[in-house]
This record gives structure tokens, C-alpha cells and sequence, in this order.
């Protein structure tokens, strides 16, 4: 029986767990983050989402203390954290490489931090056995980190980290370490442990079904900036510009050029002779892309309104569903999704055609166009 | 048709094969032995040397000039070992041996892997200009340094005392170096769970770092302890008297005491030997398993 406790909003508690106001960090002539502002809820499972070097662990590490920002505000539980230790910021941390003291057991392990808070011996005992009763570790406690499975290390690296019961969880790229099978099930581990004690977490990653999966909401970060926070339907929906809509998302969009002269709806055609029914609502000039999920193009017959000839190049089948990579020009490829068994072979001619329900518009800067208006 | 070949073999290809094979095995002992030759050949270069001092001081004056050599000596006679601890100052050499190797391996493990620790991980400015000083030590010759050192040491009147032997080789920039690669080797993410965990940065080196940089320090304290039990120059201009002297210097004055005495530099030479073999073999296990690490990882 476990007493590990939920989250308890104190005091200060009412805003955000981790507020962030307007934090950038250079590293020398490198802006790793630029005028992060971010508020993470109380409980909330957050995920930093990016490629490489886009800044989601720096960010990490600066709420953490790990790092100092060259500007901005870091606020934990209502508190400003910039000149605050990391020992006494009260979050604690889950690292990539497990960073699980070698010379110690894994109950040591576990009640290190309690120890280090000079908690009476017997109190860091019971919390132990409580941490692994609840992380199933009770049969590892004496056993050192190097005879333990990638699971079980990550496992007493998640114990140490719940058993200070902190303000938030920092978790980064906590499972990148894992073969895929064991991935997904701690996947589900961490999720129900999150569900369990109740923490705020925030969760970087560059895997984003491990985002889309996990999240109650996305930050999508590129080159030190955020793109977009939002939940996996809305990041996935509706993504705020052209890097989030072809980050987000495997197989990516596809994009597809075009020009449209002071258009206010109707049949436009883009690059690759792909013509879409354009939304009547807002009015759209100038250069435009049109974006596509897999999901969104429909095999049909020639003869279909909008149809466009393509030629299969590859067909890629992943078990229910089959994704055909098509060209429809010299410069013109796609993606698209069809059901399993499809009976579609590389280098076949088919005709698709782009749902303009499914259709995602870009201006010349990339930012999102709404086409909600006509298509609610 | 290629399927049906698979598996099969004429009695042609058989007998070539076995004769392949006997060639291997006769080549390969052949190799063997030729291997275990060269390898007594260096053992007794290496060993005889010292069986030969252990013999001489197991005999009396006139045994040591036997001609044929008797090579086991029996029985054996422990007379120069009698006079090397009742007529010379030798069990006050060793004292002074042991405590000042003993207090320079102890200071100097405890120095160097606290500046190998600022200077692996800690942020500080000039850390690399002070690495590179470091590392242009290493390169000046002890005999440069002789005069400068006894200057220094004379001039603040340490001349003759253990401070003397003791001081100057706290300075040796070797052991800084090795523990800064030791522990460059450690993940940053250690530190940063012992930040996050509540520990302070001396209890991080203390707690974290120095546990698991034990092999590290196991060949280094060998490293200095070997060296300072053998050093010889140094000791001998920087004291002059029994009180401080060291072995080194006492088991070489010992011609000028008492003339050429085979016997007694022998049994002078083997029990100076007995407390550095006792720190090898103590800490061999630790030592020679962190020199094959290194090598395999290399």
C-alpha cells in the first residue's frame, strides 16, 4: 500500500506550477532559446517537442537551475527561481542516461535525496519501500545499477526522482535509451505513474508519437522559438505554420507551392497540377502553400472531379494501412494513405485526389491561413 | 543443382582439408614454443638480477666470491641482515621513507583529485590557461628545477626537514593531469542528479566523484608512492642527517661508512624492497584491472 501523496496545491499554487517569462540563453555566438514564454499547469503532462539543438533541453535545464538564462523569468509554484539552487527549486530530474549513482544500491539509490535532506533513517526506509512497492523495484533494492535491465534503471531513476515528492517532474528524453518494444511499455508505465502521484511534468522529446502519445499539450520548438503549444489535436489539426505541420506528423505533409491572384475561393491549382476547391472565407493573396496529410488524399477514378494522374514510386505497407509515395511531376512528390491491401504496386498509375476538408493553407511566411470558415 | 552441391565433399577435398589442418597445428606449435623461449629468455634478464642480490645477501663475505657460485644458498646466513639493522641508521631510513611516501601519496591523492575535479568540471575562468601551465611542467626536467627548489626550500629554512622531501613533491603536476582524464570521463548528468538531489559541490567530489574514480586513484597512489620511495637526488642535497635521511640515500652512503661490503648493500637492497612489494601486491587486483580497462578502451 502506497501513501505516495497527489499533487496538493498549495498557496501559492493558484497560477501555473512553472511560469517562464521571456527566457533566452546564448552560448556564446549560438541563441540556443529566444523569448520563451510558457506557463505550465499544475499536474499537466507538457512535452517539448523539436528536432535536435532546437533548445527543449536547455529550456529543461533552466527550469531546473542546470543552467542560467541570459534573460527572463523562471517563476516555480508562484516563486521566482533565477537565483534559487537547483537543490532548492524543489523539481527534481529524470536523465537520459539514467545518471543512477553506480557505487550505490538501488534503495541508496532511491533514498538519496531524502538522505541528503538529513530525513531521519527510518522515514528515508519507509519511503524507499513505498517508492519501490509502487515502481514494482521491492526485489532489486539491494542490487547495484549495472546488474539491472534498461527498465528496471529507468525505473529507480523515475523512484529517485518521485520519492522528494517535488513540485514538478523534468524528464529528458527519459526513454530514448530503450529498445522500441520496452519504449512503448514504459510509455504506458510513465503515463499511469503521472496519473498516480498527480505532478506536473514536463517531458522533452524529439519522438513525437512519444509526444502526441503522452501529452496533454505540445510545445513545438525550432531554433530557440516556440511554434506552437497546443493539444496533439490541435498540433496535428491545426498546426500554426509550415515547420509544425511537417515536423508533426509520419509520414509528413505534403506541400504543395502555388500562386493565388486576390482569390477568394474556389478551384486553384498548385504545383503539380493538383487543383483544390480553396475555402470562400478569409481572402487569400499572393504566394501560398497548400499542405496535405496522408490521410487527407482518396484514391479515385479519372474521370472524378479534382483527380490528378500520379505514379506510384514506393509502396510502404505498416500493417493496417499501406502509404504510397507518388509523383506528380518532376518536382511534385506525395504521400499518400490507402487501406491495407490496397493491391496498389510500385510503378502503377493511379489518380488521387486532396479532400479540401483535409487541406492546410500557408502564407508566403509560412504561417497557417485558417480554412476553418468554410469548413467547420 | 547448386542446392545438391551444398553439403557435400569429394574424399579429395576431405584429405585437403585435414592436411590443412595438421599444417595449422604444427605451425601453431611451432609459434607456441618459440613464444614461451623468448618470453624465459626476458624472464631471467628480468629476474636473475634480483636472485642474485637476494643470493649475495643470504652469504657471508667470502661466500659471495665462491667460484663456482653456489645458487642456493644453504644454509642460508643472516648476518648482514643482523648488521644492517643493529650497526646502521637503516630502520630510521625506512621510518623516514615510509612517512614522508606515506604523507605525499595521502596529500597528493587528496590535492590532485580535487584539482583534477575543478578543472574537469567545474566553470572556471583561466581553467584552460592553468590546464596548459600544467601541462608545460610536465615538460620541464627535475634537473632544471634542482637549483630553484633548493633556493626556495633554503630560504625558508626547511633545508633538512621532512617539510623539505615532503613540500616539494606536492608540486608534481603528473597526478593533476591523470585525474582531470579520469574525471572528464564521468557524465555531466552525475553531477547534475547530485545538484538536483541536494548535494554541494564538495560533496559531489566527495560522494560522487571519488568513489568512482577508486581505480584511478589506486594507480596513482602506486604512481606516487613507487616514485617517492625511490627518489634519490632530491633527498640527497635537500638533507643532510640520519634523523631525515631516507633510504635511498642512507643504503649509498653506506660505501663511504663502512667501505665495499657486498653482503650488507645486498640485504640493504632486498629489505628495501619488502614494503614497496607489499604496496604492489596489495593493491595489484585494483591497479592491473584499471590498466587493462584503460587498454581496452582505448
Amino acid at each position: 500500500m502506497t501513501t505516495i501523496q497527489p499533487a496538493v496545491p498549495g498557496p501559492a499554487t493558484s497560477g501555473p506550477a512553472i511560469e517562464l517569462v521571456e527566457i533566452s540563453k546564448r552560448y556564446d555566438k549560438t541563441r540556443a532559446l529566444r523569448g520563451v514564454n510558457l506557463d505550465i499547469e499544475s499536474a499537466e503532462f507538457l512535452v517539448l517537442l523539436g528536432p535536435s539543438g532546437c533548445g527543449k533541453s536547455t529550456l529543461l535545464k533552466i527550469i531546473a537551475g542546470l543552467e542560467d538564462p541570459n534573460d527572463g523569468e523562471v517563476y516555480i509554484n508562484g516563486r521566482l527561481a533565477n537565483y534559487l539552487r537547483p537543490k532548492d527549486r524543489d523539481v527534481s530530474m529524470v536523465f537520459q542516461n539514467y545518471a543512477l549513482y553506480p557505487h550505490m544500491t538501488v534503495g541508496t539509490n532511491i533514498g538519496f535525496p531524502l538522505k541528503m535532506r538529513k530525513r531521519p533513517a527510518d522515514e528515508v526506509a519507509s519511503r524507499v519501500r513505498e517508492v519501490a512497492t509502487l515502481l514494482e523495484l521491492t526485489d532489486q533494492l539491494e542490487k547495484y545499477p549495472d546488474q539491472l535491465s534498461g527498465g528496471q534503471r529507468q525505473r529507480v531513476a523515475l523512484g529517485r526522482a518521485i520519492i522528494r515528492q517535488p513540485v514538478a517532474f523534468l524528464m529528458d528524453e527519459p526513454l530514448s535509451n530503450l529498445d522500441a518494444l520496452l519504449r512503448v511499455q514504459m510509455r504506458t508505465e510513465l503515463l499511469r505513474l503521472h496519473r498516480r502521484v498527480g505532478r506536473t511534468t514536463v517531458y522533452v522529446t524529439h519522438d513525437q508519437v512519444e509526444a502526441m502519445t503522452m501529452a496533454d499539450r505540445i510545445v513545438v520548438l525550432r531554433d530557440g522559438v516556440i511554434q506552437q503549444v497546443g493539444t496533439t489535436d490541435e498540433v496535428y489539426g491545426r498546426p500554426a505554420n509550415r515547420f509544425v505541420a511537417t515536423f508533426v506528423g509520419s509520414p509528413p505533409m505534403s506541400l504543395f507551392p502555388g500562386r493565388v491572384t486576390h482569390g477568394d475561393g474556389g478551384a486553384r491549382r498548385f504545383q503539380g497540377g493538383l487543383t483544390v476547391d480553396l475555402p470562400a472565407g478569409p481572402a487569400i493573396d499572393g504566394e501560398i502553400t497548400l499542405g496535405v496529410r496522408p490521410e487527407g488524399f482518396h484514391v479515385v477514378g479519372p474521370t472524378d472531379a479534382g483527380a490528378i494522374e500520379a505514379t506510384v514510386e514506393l509502396v510502404e505497407s505498416v500493417g493496417a494501412d499501406e502509404y504510397l509515395s507518388v509523383r506528380m511531376g518532376p518536382e511534385t512528390t506525395a504521400t499518400v494513405r490507402v487501406e491495407s491491401g490496397s493491391g496498389i504496386a510500385d510503378g502503377q498509375r493511379i489518380h488521387v485526389r486532396a479532400d479540401p476538408a483535409a487541406v492546410h493553407l500557408f502564407d508566403a511566411e509560412g504561417n497557417r491561413v485558417p480554412t476553418e470558415a468554410k469548413h467547420p | 543443382m547448386a542446392a545438391q552441391v551444398i553439403g557435400r565433399r569429394s574424399p579429395q577435398d576431405a584429405a585437403a582439408v585435414a592436411e590443412h589442418q595438421r599444417r595449422a597445428q604444427r605451425r601453431g606449435r611451432i609459434i607456441g614454443i618459440g613464444r614461451h623461449l623468448v618470453l624465459a629468455l626476458i624472464c631471467f634478464i628480468l629476474v636473475a638480477p634480483f636472485y642474485y642480490v637476494v643470493l649475495a645477501s643470504l652469504k657471508d663475505s667470502t661466500g659471495i666470491f665462491q667460484y663456482p657460485p653456489k645458487l642456493i644458498p644453504f644454509p642460508p646466513y643472516f648476518g648482514n641482515y643482523e648488521r644492517l639493522l643493529t650497526d646502521t641508521a637503516f630502520p630510521r631510513w625506512m621510518l623516514n621513507t615510509l612517512f614522508v611516501a606515506t604523507s605525499v601519496t595521502v596529500c597528493k591523492i587528496f590535492l590532485d583529485s580535487m584539482a583534477g575535479y575543478a578543472l574537469a568540471k567545474l566553470d572556471i575562468t583561466g581553467k584552460r590557461i592553468v590546464f596548459m601551465l600544467l601541462l608545460l611542467l610536465l615538460m620541464v626536467p627535475f634537473g632544471a628545477l634542482i637549483i630553484p627548489l633548493w633556493t626556495l626550500v633554503y630560504t625558508l629554512g626547511l633545508l633538512n626537514t621532512y617539510w623539505a622531501l615532503i613540500l616539494p613533491a606536492l608540486a608534481n603536476p603528473l597526478g593533476v593531469f591523470l585525474m582531470r582524464q579520469f574525471i572528464l570521463g564521468l557524465p555531466r548528468d552525475l553531477e547534475n542528479a547530485a545538484r538536483l538531489d541536494g548535494v554541494s559541490e564538495f560533496g559531489i567530489y566527495w560522494r560522487i566523484i571519488l568513489p568512482l574514480i577508486k581505480p584511478g586513484l589506486v594507480v596513482l597512489a602506486v604512481i606516487i608512492f613507487t616514485d617517492q620511495f625511490m627518489s634519490f637526488v632530491w633527498p640527497l642535497i635537500s638533507t643532510s642527517s640520519d634523523d631525515v635521511e631516507l633510504v635511498t640515500v642512507g643504503v649509498a652512503a653506506l660505501r663511504s661508512h663502512g667501505g665495499v661490503d657486498y653482503g650488507l648493500w645486498s640485504a640493504s637492497a632486498v629489505m628495501s624492497m619488502i614494503p614497496i612489494g607489499i604496496v604492489f601486491f596489495v593493491l595489484q587486483r585494483q591497479f592491473l584491472a584499471r590498466s587493462l580497462a584503460g587498454a581496452l578502451k582505448q
